[in-house]
């Protein structure tokens, strides 16, 4: 398992005021899923990528990364968790503005203490089909090609799982469908993928989908042809993806 | 390496804002500014100084008139005469010679050329304490003194301005309108204690004070000690036969003060501490201002990056990263500060000297890396607070601060 949750909340406290983020999540994910959190605005699923993500700790729970204990890990331990074995992409993209895109892919190889930063870093950028635009900044690119930049951030170091919290959120469809197409590719090759979502189109082309409420987890089930055809009857999904993938299986695991 | 990467980072940071930080800097331009001019001022000086207290001759004891208590001032502030001198010559077997010397100025002329010039009445022992020769003629001589003749030894600069190329013995000039014989000139020498002598004119002791100034005073006694190692003892000889020629009773002061080169020199030591002191302190000052505008600068930026340091905390920057991001940040503008400092203040210290024309300016090297090594001092205390503050920072609300 890599990754393997018990119980585990992220409390608030607001002056008097309790926030439960999260309220108890269960969850295990295996080495080479792909994965989508979908629900309510407010529902938690920020607040569980950044638990899963290492970025920030647990008010109380267990959580297991590859077998070792998160929870107990130092600061120290926890940036190298964070740079070695997970990748983040985020909604707004996050790229540093005043170096180029080969620079801001670079990052997590600088603080790897990585040597030939550079030729990584560029061939990070192929793999998003951004190597003719290594010199160029992030305020000249368009949305899309920011966000292939921060993933191809994101997997410079080749992670093991990749955390993405909307990462089609500020682009249109079709961008949206390209990035989406990355994700697959490196899914394809091994990659754990995590995503967070608003839209079920987007949602339905993980093969797992978690739906949470109120800081708990209420749906979590496989993104079976079942599911596709309810999904497109609920009027959430168009015909043609399904269509293309009647291979998948039929069983669905509703909770 | 690592840390190599970290500074080319903070430069390319840093390039941004370059402006900014530039007017950051300005109170560590101004302060390394402030101690480079200063210290090139004073080691220039001090330089100088110690040039002229050089040819004033270690085992040299000064005497000039007027008492140096500082109680009641003397009547009588006019008290040495030429007698004086060689009375101590002949009574203080510590003293080898004495050469009495009136200093002022006349106007001498040459034909059509003339010129304004100190003149300096003397006796033939000046050339042999002060060591100065002449190039050509002869110097004053004991009969020319005794006769009060009408001769006159000129400067090496004065004899050019004069008479050119031409050696000038036996040519006559006149000094305040009376004829004098050129009977020497003096070798090239720049400075006697602190007289340009190239430039001054030199008569018989009894002439210059009876028939060009009217004068029963002379300005100073030098007297040549046997040895430096007995300047003290000899001092006391003086004082004692001084006081027993003027009749001075016991419990009065001196009507005459003494001073050495090693007391001069101790005393321009103690007016240099003092500016020191205040240089220092005005140096200070203004480094912590520069360093209040560093802090405020990069606690500024720290605010304004405060998304990208969530992003390089996700990305898997440790805490001491972050922090030493922004250390070698604020160390490297301050350094940049400094640097423009140590110009600026070259520039400015090189500008007063072609200003001024009396004032000899000098860098010493050390001033230059005592003012960078401050700069970066100022630069990594100033910055350690806004470095601490941004690897503190939580990196979830860091990631979503707008
Ligand atoms: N720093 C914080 N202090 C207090 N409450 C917080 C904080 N961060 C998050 N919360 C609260 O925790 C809850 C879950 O927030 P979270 O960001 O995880 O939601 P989300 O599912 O990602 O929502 P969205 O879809 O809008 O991004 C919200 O009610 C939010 O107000
Ligand atoms: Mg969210």
């Amino acid at each position: 398992m890599l990754i393997s949750v018990r119980q585990l909340a992220r409390v608030y406290q607001m002056g008097e005021h309790v926030v439960r983020a999260l309220a108890g999540v269960d969850l295990d994910i295996q080495a080479g899923e792909f994965i989508s959190i979908v629900g309510a605005s407010g529902s938690g699923k920020s607040t569980l990528m950044h638990l899963l993500g290492c970025l920030d700790r647990a008010t109380s729970g267990t959580y297991e990364l590859d077998g070792r204990p998160v929870m107990a890990m130092s600061d120290r331990e926890l940036a190298l968790v964070r740079n070695k074995h997970i990748g983040f992409v985020f909604q707004t993209f996050n790229l540093i503005n005043r170096t180029s895109a080969l620079d801001n892919v670079g990052i997590p190889l600088f603080y790897g203490r990585q040597a030939r930063v550079r030729e990584k870093a560029m061939a990070s950028l192929e793999r998003v089909g951004l190597a003719n635009r290594y010199k160029h900044k992030p305020s000249e690119m368009s949305g899309g090609e920011r966000q292939r930049v921060a993933i191809a951030r994101a997997i410079v170091n080749n992670p093991t799982v990749i955390f993405a919290d909307e990462p089609t959120g500020n682009l249109d469809t079709r961008t949206g469908e390209q990035i989406l197409e990355i994700f697959h590719d490196l899914h394809q090759s091994g990659v754990t993928i995590v995503m967070v979502t608003h839209e079920m189109s987007v949602a339905a082309q993980a093969r797992r989908l978690v739906h949470m409420t109120d800081g708990l987890i209420d749906a979590d089930r496989e993104v079976t042809t079942e599911l596709r055809r309810e999904l497109v009857q609920a009027g959430v999904l168009g015909a043609t993806r399904v269509q293309n993938e009647q291979h998948l299986e039929t069983e669905g695991t509703p909770s | 390496m690592f840390a190599f990467r970290l500074i080319l980072a903070s430069l390319r940071g840093l390039q941004t804002n370059l402006m900014r930080s530039l007017l950051a800097t300005l109170g560590v331009i101004i302060g390394v500014c402030a101690v480079v001019s200063a210290m090139s001022i004073l080691a220039g000086a001090e330089r100088e100084i110690g040039k002229r207290f050089e040819s004033m001759g270690a085992d040299q004891i000064m005497i000039v008139s007027g008492s140096s208590g500082r109680g009641h001032r003397q009547a009588r502030v006019n008290a040495l005469t030429p007698e004086d001198a060689d009375t101590i010559r002949d009574q203080c077997p510590l003293i080898r010679n004495t050469a009495a010397e009136f200093t002022s100025a006349a106007q001498i002329k040459y034909l059509q050329r003339n010129t304004n010039a100190a003149v300096l009445a003397t006796t033939d022992a000046y050339k042999k304490i002060n060591d100065y020769d002449v190039a050509f003629g002869r110097f004053i001589s004991r009969e020319d003194n005794r006769a009060a003749r009408k001769v006159c030894v000129l400067g090496h600069k004065i004899a050019n301005k004069l008479f050119g190329e031409v050696t000038p013995i036996g040519f006559r000039v006149k000094i305040k309108g009376q004829g004098f014989t050129v009977i020497g000139v003096m070798e090239k020498k720049g400075f006697l204690g602190f007289r340009e002598v190239d430039s001054q004119v030199m008569v018989p002791l009894e002439t210059g004070m009876k028939r060009l100034f009217g004068v029963r005073f002379v300005t100073m006694i030098t007297a040549q000690a046997t040895g430096q190692e007995k300047l003290e003892a000899a001092i006391q000889q003086v004082k004692r036969t001084l006081r027993g020629e003027h009749k001075i009773r016991a419990g009065t002061d001196d009507d005459f003060s003494i001073f050495t080169q090693e007391q001069a020199k101790e005393r321009v030591a103690d007016v240099t501490k003092i500016f020191e002191v205040v240089l220092y302190s005005i140096a200070g000052i203004s480094l912590l201002v520069g360093g209040i505008g560093i802090m405020n600068i990069m606690l500024v930026s720290v605010t304004e990056r405060t998304r990208e340091i969530g992003v390089r905390i996700a990305v898997g920057a440790r805490r001491i990263d972050i922090a030493a991001q922004f250390l070698i940040e604020a160390a490297v503008i301050s350094m940049i500060g400094g640097v423009l400092g140590v110009v600026v203040g070259v520039a400015f210290a090189d500008l007063l000297e072609k200003i001024t024309r009396v004032l000899k300016t000098f860098t010493p090297p050390s001033a230059i890396v005592y003012a960078l090594v401050m700069a970066g001092c100022v630069g990594i205390v100033s910055g350690l607070y806004p470095a601490l503050r941004a690897s503190r920072l939580n990196p979830v609300e860091a990631l979503r601060y707008e």
